[in-house]
């Protein structure tokens, strides 16, 4: 066992990666300092979820968090500031093996990508990779440009700004 | 901004594949570009923040759960 104690008082911060792996699949990776189980354990226990799951810098709170895990168990998340203002996310769980595997659907759209995490243990180190599987290409691509809708109010601004170009230039 | 200033912020965007430009007569029109591989390395660092805003936290929870475990190993020896 590796038991420096101290030795590691601030760790180095493990690198998170993601990329779209083919056209329907986005994969995102990271290591954690710490035995497979733990890292499971963090992932199917709703009370540790909480914890994690809506950091503050993201800014909506994590309202309600159900998570019935094992096979054919549903979940449900809520994020929102208030009621009227919340957004669920539901699905289901179509594997749960400890410490290793674990494979849910997201089903708040009928293009809902369903999720495997795999947690690798090595050396007291858990390599965690998290697949986004898409049921097409457009699904993903839809997802993709969902996020452009997140910045509406830059490319409005552009568009004015183009309108005048295009009446002065 | 001038007119020379603009032309200039317009052939900057342009380069960028952020916006076409077409001249028809005296009139030079823009259109937001395709953009797509921008938007999608903009959209795939976002979604990468998100997770690593998580994992930055869930590195907390693991820490924690390792130190209640060594605690309770501990206690049951």
């Amino acid at each position: 066992m590796d038991d420096r104690r101290g030795s590691q008082p601030n760790p180095i911060k493990n690198r998170t990666t993601v990329e779209r792996r083919s056209d329907r699949e986005l994969v995102v990776t990271r290591t954690f300092n710490g035995p497979a189980h733990v890292v499971f354990e963090a992932w199917t226990k709703p009370e540790l979820m909480k914890l994690w799951w809506a950091p503050k810098s993201t800014g909506v709170p994590l309202r309600s968090c159900e998570m019935d895990v094992r096979v054919g168990g549903r979940y449900r998340l809520e994020f929102g500031h208030d009621a009227s203002e919340s957004m669920a996310f539901i699905g289901k769980y179509i594997e749960v093996t400890p410490p290793s595997r674990l494979v849910w659907t997201n089903e708040e759209s009928e293009d809902g990508a369903v999720t495997t995490v795999t947690f690798e243990e090595r050396d007291g180190r858990t390599l965690l990779v998290l697949r986004e599987l898409y049921p097409s290409k457009e699904a993903l691509d839809e997802a993709v440009a969902g996020m452009e809708e997140g910045m509406p109010e830059q490319f409005e601004q552009l568009d004015e700004l183009l309108v005048t170009l295009g009446t002065s230039v | 901004m001038t007119l020379t200033g603009m032309k200039k912020h317009v052939g900057v965007l342009e380069v960028a594949g952020l916006v076409t430009t077409e001249k028809v007569g005296r009139v030079r029109t823009c259109r937001l570009g395709p953009r797509g591989l921008e938007a999608e390395a903009a959209w795939i660092e976002s979604h990468r923040q998100v997770w690593d805003a998580r994992f930055n936290e869930l590195d907390k929870v693991v820490e924690d759960l390792k130190r209640k475990e060594k605690v309770d190993g501990r206690q049951k020896r």
